[in-house]
Parts: C-alpha cells; structure tokens; sequence
C-alpha cells in the first residue's frame, strides 16, 4: 500500500517534531510575550522585536558575528582547498594523513576551548612566551584584538580540517582525463588549477561554504571558556549573547532575538547559494 | 503518461510493446505486472480481475534491463531463488532438475557453480531470463533485457530467445525500443506513441499494414522514409505524387482515393536503389551524407535537396562524404498517408493481403 | 599529420581484479599511414585503451617502439607529442567560453592574438560551431562538447595525429549520425591521422577507411572494411564482422573435393577450390549474404531443412539444419516457406573461404 513509506518514517518524523519543530514554537511563543519569573507571560505582539532591532548591545554583537563568519570563511576555504591539494592521492600515506587531520574534528568543543584556554594564558601559556620572544606582548584577557584573533584562530585549528577533506574529497572525483587534456594543450600549473580543478570543486566548495557559514554562527564554546565573551564584549558572538539573556530571564527577549538571527542565517545562506552556484546547464535559445 | 488503452493478448504469444523512449511503453509494461498501478481501467489475467492484487501473488516472472542477480549467490542457487520462495514447497531433487533443464536451455549448464561476477554480460542475463523460466510462470515480462549487451551478444540472444519462449502457453511480453527485436522474435506487436496504442496486431501484419506514419517509419528497418508530396490528376486515369522537380511519380490510383493536395509519402529504405537494370524506377540526383556500415548492410544516408533519405544496400561499401550519386526509387512499394494525421492512406503495392489488425 | 608506427611493441600490467587474469600486449606491429582514417576494433578488455594511452605518452610500454614519421618517442613527454585526444566522456574547459576552449592550446604556446582569432574562427567555420562560439562550455550537450574536444585537438597545426577512445558512447543516438558525419568531413578536409578505438563494429566500419582488429592483445587482421567482410583472415573476425555472422563448416578432404562432417554434404572440388595440399583442421566459411537458398531442388545443390526463419524486415535470415550442420542465410523479405520446409543451397566458389587450421587458405 501506498502508505506504507509514511508508516515506516513515522517514529523518526515524531522524534524530529519533539526536538526540533516543538522548541521552534516554543521560542516563537515566547518571542511574543514579556516574561518575568514567577508572573504569569504577557502578550506584547512584535514589542520584543523591536526592543532588539533597537537595542546596541544586539546590534554590536550582530556584527561582530557577521565579521567573524566572514572573516572564518576567508581564511578557512583557501586554506583547506590548498592543503587538500598538497595531499597524496594513491598509497599508503593517504589512510594516515587523513586520520591525523581530522584529530581536530573529532575533539569536543569545550575540550577544544580549555586547551586553548591553557595555551593563551598569559603566565602560562605557551602562546604569550612565544610572542614575547618577537616582542609582542600579547595578552588575551585585557585586550579586544588579541582575543577576537585567537577566537578566530581556534576557529580556523578546528575547522579547517573538515574543508580539507570536503575538498580532498572533491579533487579525487575529478575524472583524470581533464588533467591528461589539460597537459595535452600545454596549460601551465596555474592554467590547470583555474580552469580545470576550480571549476570542478564548485559543488564540493559551495558545500563547504554553507557548511561553515551556518556553523560558524553557532560559535559558543571556545569564546565562553577562553574568553568568557570578553574582553568587554569582544568575543561576545550571536550564540552567548542569546544564551546570556535567556539565563537573566529575558526569555521574551531571547525569543525575539533567537528568532532574527534564524532569519538572519536563512537570508545569508540562500544568498550565497544563489550566489556561487548558478545553474550550469540553463535554457538556451 | 498511458491514455484510454484496451489490449486483448492471446495465451501462446510472444508480444512486444514497441515505442521510442518515454512513449510509455516501460509504464505499461509495469503496470500489466502488477508493479506499478494504473490510476484507471482493471487487469485481468485469464478472465481473473487481478488489478488490486499484488505482484508477488499473480503468478508471474520479470526480466530487467540491468539483468539483476544476487551477487552473493552461485548461478545454480540464483537460479533456484524463485523457487525456493514460492508459495508451494518444491523438493530438493526437483529444484535440481527444474534448475537445470532451464539452464540447459540458455546454455549455461557448465558455469552454475559460478558467482554472477566471475562470468560475462551474457551469461549473467541468460540467469536473470532462467529465474524467469524457471517459476514457469504464466506470464513473463522483460524490458529491454537486451539493451545493455554488445551488438553481437544482442544479436545471438534474440535467435535464442525466439527459440526459447516458443511452444509455451502463457504470454510474453515484451517491451522495447528496436524494431529488430519484434521483428525476430515476437508474434504480436503493439505499438505506443505518446501513451498511447496505435496499432496492435500479428507482427508481419502490422509490418505490411501499417495504419499510420508514426507506426510505418518506426517499425521498419531502418526507419521508413516519409516525404511531402503534392498530388495532381492526369487525364488518363492515376494521379502524379511529385516530392521534388525529378523525384515524381505516376501511380495508377484513382483520384477519388487522395482528394487532397498534399500527403506523406512513405518509401521503405530497401526499395531506394542504386542501379536499375529494368528500368522502370524513378531516377534522382543525390548527395551522400555518411555511408553508416551496420551489420552486413551499409545504411546509406542521402541528401536531395532539402530532403533526407537513407537508403538500405544489402552489402558493405564505403562512400566518401559529398559523393553525388544517381538513385532510384521502386514506385510499386509507396505508402501513402494523410500528411495531418499520418493515418494511413493508400498505398501503390496492392498485393497485400489485409487481416484482423486492430488500429486506433 | 604524421605516419604512426608500433613496433614490436609490448606491454604487461599486473591487474587485481578477483577472477580476471593479468593481460599482456605482445610482439604488437601496426602502422598508421598518414592522413588516414584508422580504426583499431576489439572486444573489451583486448588493449585497445592501452594502446592510445601509449601513443599519447601517458604510459610506457615495457618493450617496443613507437615511431612517429620514423622517429622513436618512446621517451617523449605527453605534452611534446602533439598528440590529440577525445575521450569517452566529454573534456571540455567548463568556465571558457567555445572559442576560449579552442584558442587555449594556441594561447598556452604563446601564439599572437591574431593568429589565434583566424585559426580558431578556420576551425568553428569548419566544425559548424560559430553559432556557438561565446556559449560558456558547460552549457553545451555531450555531443557539442564533444565536436569541442574534437576542436581543440586539432586547432594547432603540429598535431601529429587525434585519438579517439569510444567517442560516441554518451552521444544521444538521433545525434550520433551527425557526429559521424562531421568526423568523417574532418578527417577528410583537414587529411588528419585519426584512430578510432571501439569494440563496436558498426562505429569502426562506418568512420575508418582501414580498420585493425584486435583479440587478446594481438592484431587479428588489418584490412578495408570491405577486405574485412569478403575476406576474413580467422573465423574469428568472420564472426566479428557482419550480422550475422559468417558460417563456419567443418570439412574433410577427400580427393573428389570436400566433405562436411556429420552430414551429407559434399562440396565438389569445382566449388571448394584446391584442396590438395590442405592438412589439418579445414573450415569452409561463406557468409550468410551469399548462401544461394532455392525452393525448387536443383542440381548438385545440397539439401537442408528450415530450423527457423527470423524476419528482419528488408530481408529473412534462415537458420538451415543437415545432419549436425548449422547454418545462415539470409533470403528476399518475400521469401515465402516455413519451418521444416527443405530448401536446397549452393556456396558459389568467389564467396566462399577456406580455413586450414583457424587460417584463411589464399589461392
């Protein structure tokens, strides 16, 4: 019968309803109402909206998201896609350099920000002794760019591995016959790398652009544990700013802007997809 | 997708659903299984409505295009799948009997204790066609089997295939995109065209009797020529069909039979020829387009003006591209249909002898 | 354009294929003329793919020489070799436009803007593509791509030869027919060295003016399409060739003139030609085509029954039993008879061949 699919995707689809679709309402409840603890939720209509679209501290903390996703993409795409390059096709090495850069990937996020943690501490840390031998005094907890940039660095360690292997495995689907074509006509090294091997990762790459463009909005972990936000709001992302005024129960407020930077993150994505991936095999007259 | 079909088949015959991609005939195939449902319209299999009844109920055997086969499983025990499952319990020495007299018969009796993978394409789609034979099933399906074989591969199984499913008393049916394959093998054919049948009936009937352009080009082999022609009376009774300044021909049929201006002129590519030693054929300037060698025929591709034509040599000759040759056309082989509808006209050879082909 | 040459060629690669056994070209010797439409026919697995990637420089052969013009390449970079190649599947410069792809190779050597203008716009012209010549690459069917590759290879006026493995075998078949149109056009025009390999008869006997046939890694026989299907050098290629394939008897020789084994056929010496000095396993092998089939007996003519008569629209091919003899012909649409029927059959002397051991016996 027909309906038997639907019976068999039924316990998965009450699951994803209980943990996903469920809090999506909830939020979006509460996004509508002003709450105190204790008393009993108001209704305010888009009040709360407003409230955050007006409010500085919600706006600054937009940005600084927005830049450091940018930012995060800039660096973390070439990067990846170079090393992915750099990296043995055939052979036994293949097996053990994947293994050992994706150890970054597979360590958990709060590990990841107490570690770093111990690294950038300025009597400890191996970081700070290292700068001072170059004469930069760097010091993560008092100052505004020593620590976006570290955020930023950690961000890249963890990351970039995932767009190696994206890339990696990009490159090793493109068809050997464009690379004996490609030698046949003489194109140089470069020739090669722009018309042949860029043109063909531009799923792979699209993909990993969405990938940690989305992802990178959800940056939490390392700033709250290296960091704590600070110094000031420096490092204060997208993510603590909601978490922070959901644990002062401004849960109206939460709501509100929980709800923006959904949208905010739906816009960006179907921008950039629309953007990098146009439709190769159009309408032709 | 299928519109308004009514289909009658006779126990004992071999018929193919012949039609070009996407006509349909797949779908059709698939619902007479029982694999997919039609949305109107009832199935009967022996007077029995089978229509809601499921495919693994109805006592049939379907053959695929990418001859599947359990990799993990010898050819021996591939072959004895169905039976091994069927509703009815089988003993061990009849399934080995079953098994191979039916691998017997599709000569595979020497590699049954072989996996799929270690024999060639061949041999792995006669096994998919035994666990088909095997469940002698009343009715057995296969779409386009051979489609993914070699030409010579292609070319041997269907002699064999003719031979096999003769002398049986279910129905096979058949669907595919090559006319050859009805031609060798089939007894009837039915023809789709964008869903729908345009002809069903005996194959050598239906290959004469065409009831319409669509069914006389494409079931024929190669593929019917079909020209525009204008029509003009002559005073001595008969008409003149003129296709072009020297291609122009006087058949003796009465006027009242193409009242008309124009029609579709169709010409059989075996009936275009080279040479005329009985002069009695009608001459014409043409170009060569491509001397095609298929088989032990070279197909030759020509242009007249802005007409294109091929005409069929029984032999294998090269022609160099641009060649001008002089050739000629029997006018006792023309097909005429009506050049809007393409329904089936008149035609110049009258020795055909009309049957019980059902056309729409 | 340049006159091909393999010499004693050899090559053996190990292959980990579970069941498959490790394949070896060897002792090979074919020679490419200039300016000539080749093709090199055989089933899959023979070699062919091997033998292009040799000739373009892509592999290297453990034994053997490949001449281009008389001089050994044999330790020739792939880019120095000027050899062009279309691949199976379509290789096209995705992000360039039609003509950027055609001016890259020109472009890559530093030739002057001008020069690669007029070459490329001789070439589009040629190939029918001016329609297309700004479309980015990506945008094109298989087969336009394709004409593209075909393009690109022979754009540069050093080419020494253009190599194509199965080119059609993504190509729409409405499509196909003008692509092999346009290879022949081209070959022609431009008088290139062009080798064609395919397992598929019809694509090789329809492009080459010579084709090589190919079997287990050793030429078989290397003729005109014509020279293949009248005179087959092993029963082998007179089964390859031609549809159906060539009846192969086996016969015993006897003073009067030929035997057939299992039946009682007999070929006198009139027909079957000199048979003295044969030894040996002997074959009589006539192509289904030239079988002469009568209904009405006549004459020194032998006697055989219908087995099953397969309709092929222009014309019938009958399978004909004797004793434990099997055999094809192929007879006139309106043929009339049925199974069962006898007929009687002639194999007249200029059509039929004679096999000595697997060998072609030649007058």
């Amino acid at each position: 019968m027909r309906q038997r699919p639907w019976l068999f995707l039924l316990p998965t689809l009450i699951l994803m309803s209980i943990s996903a679709f469920v809090p999506l309402m909830a939020v979006i409840n509460y996004s509508l109402h002003t709450i105190f603890a204790g008393s009993t939720p108001e209704y305010v209509g888009l009040q709360n909206y407003t409230d955050v679209m007006g409010d500085p501290q919600f706006r600054g903390a937009l940005r600084r998201q927005l830049t450091f996703s940018l930012i995060v993409l800039l660096i973390e795409i070439p990067i990846g896609v170079g090393i992915a390059l750099c990296l043995p096709r055939k052979g036994p090495t293949v097996g053990l350099s994947l293994v050992l850069l994706g150890i970054p990937l597979l360590i958990p996020y709060n590990v990841v920000g107490i570690v770093w943690r111990l690294f950038t501490q300025s009597d400890i840390g191996v970081i700070p002794r290292v700068l001072s031998m170059f004469g930069y005094k760097y010091n993560v907890s008092l100052d505004a760019s020593d620590a976006f940039m570290t955020i930023l660095l950690v961000d890249v360690w963890h990351w970039t591995p995932l767009v190696v292997l994206l890339a990696y495995a990009g490159l090793q689907a493109i068809p050997q016959t464009f690379y004996q074509a490609a030698e046949v006509d003489g194109a140089s090294t470069w020739k090669t790398f722009r018309y042949v091997t860029l043109p063909k990762l531009r799923s792979v790459l699209t993909l990993g652009l969405l990938i940690r463009f989305m992802d990178s909005f959800k940056v939490y972990s390392e700033p709250l544990l290296l960091t704590g936000g600070g110094p000031g709001n420096a490092t204060t992302f997208m993510s603590l700013f909601v978490a922070r005024k959901a644990e002062a129960y401004e849960l109206g407020y939460a709501g509100a802007s929980s709800i923006i930077y959904l949208y905010v993150v739906i816009v960006m994505s179907y921008i950039l997809f629309q953007f990098i991936n146009r439709p190769p095999e159009g309408k032709r007259a | 997708m299928l519109r308004d079909l009514y289909l009658e088949l006779e126990a004992g015959s071999f018929v193919t659903l012949l039609g070009p991609t996407g006509s349909g005939k797949t779908t059709l195939l698939r619902i007479l299984a029982g694999i997919e449902k039609p949305d109107q319209g009832r199935i009967y299999y022996d007077g029995i409505d089978v229509t809601a009844l499921p495919v693994q109920e109805r006592n049939i055997a379907f053959v695929y295009q990418q001859f599947v086969n359990y990799p993990s499983m010898t050819l021996f025990e591939n072959i004895a799948s169905p039976l091994r499952v069927a509703k009815e319990k089988h003993s061990e020495t009849e399934i080995k009997r079953k098994v191979e007299e039916t691998a017997e018969l599709l000569r595979l009796a020497d590699i049954l204790q072989h996996l799929p993978e270690e024999v060639s394409g061949g041999q792995r789609q006669r096994c998919a066609i035994a666990r088909a034979l095997v469940k002698d099933a009343r009715f057995i399906f296969l779409d386009e089997p051979l489609a993914n074989l070699d030409y010579k591969l292609r070319e041997e199984l269907r002699t064999e295939l003719k031979q096999i499913f003769k002398d049986r008393d279910g129905v096979v049916i058949y669907a595919t995109p090559e006319p050859i394959d009805a031609l060798t093998m089939a007894t009837h054919v039915g023809f789709l065209h964008e869903g729908e049948i345009l002809q069903y009936g005996e194959v050598r009937d239906v290959y004469r009797n065409p009831s319409n352009a669509a069914v006389g080009s494409y079931f024929c082999h190669p593929q019917m020529n079909l020209f525009p022609c204008d029509v003009e009376s002559r005073e001595n009774a008969g008409c003149l069909l003129q296709v072009s300044q020297e291609l122009k021909f006087e058949v003796g049929l009465d006027r009242e039979k193409l009242p008309n201006d124009r029609y579709l002129l169709g010409v059989r590519p075996h009936h275009l020829f080279l040479s005329d030693p009985q002069s009695r054929m009608v001459p014409f300037q043409a170009t060569v387009e491509l001397a095609e060698v298929v088989g032990s025929n070279t197909e030759l591709h020509l242009r007249h003006g802005g007409i294109r034509m091929s005409l069929l040599m029984q032999q294998v000759e090269q022609f160099p591209v641009g060649k001008e040759v002089t050739s000629f056309i029997d006018p006792d082989h023309l097909y005429i249909f009506d050049i809007e509808s393409g329904a089936f006209v008149t035609r110049t050879n009258s020795s055909s002898i009309s049957s019980s082909s059902s056309s729409r | 354009m340049a006159r091909i040459e393999l010499k004693s060629l050899e090559h053996r690669y190990a292959s980990s294929r579970k069941g498959k056994s490790s394949f070896a070209i060897e002792d090979l010797n074919i020679i490419w003329e200039d300016g000539t439409a080749n093709a090199l026919l055989g089933p899959s697995g023979c070699g062919k793919t091997t033998i292009l990637n040799i000739i373009s420089g892509l592999i290297k052969p453990t034994g053997g020489e490949v001449l281009f013009d008389g001089v050994e390449v044999n330790n020739r970079a792939t880019r120095n070799r000027h050899i062009a190649q279309v691949f199976q599947f379509p290789v096209v410069y995705d992000t360039m436009s039609v003509m950027d792809n055609l001016a890259f190779p020109l472009r890559n050597r530093g030739h002057d803007e001008k020069e690669v203008q007029s070459r490329t716009g001789e070439i589009m012209e040629l190939l029918d593509l001016n329609k297309l010549a700004d479309m980015k690459a990506e945008r094109l069917n298989p087969a336009e791509k394709q004409i593209v590759s075909l393009g690109r290879g022979i754009v540069r006026k050093d080419t020494v030869a253009v190599l194509l493995d199965e080119p059609l075998t993504v190509i729409d078949p409405v499509l196909k027919l003008d692509l092999r149109r346009k290879l022949r056009l081209v070959q022609r025009e431009l008088k290139l060295t062009m080798i064609y390999v395919t397992h598929d008869q019809h694509e090789a006997l329809t492009f080459a003016d010579h084709v090589t046939i190919m079997k287990d890694g050793a030429v078989v026989q290397s003729d005109t399409p014509e020279g293949l299907f009248l005179k087959p050098s092993t029963p082998f290629v007179g089964y390859f060739i031609g549809s159906p394939g060539m009846n192969m008897i086996p016969c015993e020789n006897n003073s009067a003139g030929l035997e057939v084994t299992g039946s009682p056929l007999f070929i006198p010496k009139s027909i079957g030609g000199k048979t003295d000095n044969l030894e040996g396993s002997i074959e009589l092998g006539i192509r289904p085509e030239f079988v002469e089939t009568s209904i009405k007996e006549l004459p020194d003519w032998n006697r055989f029954e219908i087995r099953s008569l397969d309709h092929a629209g222009a014309y019938q091919i009958l399978t004909l039993e004797s004793g434990s003899i099997r055999i094809k012909s192929r007879v006139e649409d309106h043929f009339v008879s049925k199974e069962g029927d006898p007929v009687w059959v002639n194999f007249p002397t200029d059509k039929t061949n004679l096999y000595a051991n697997g060998k072609l016996v030649t007058p």
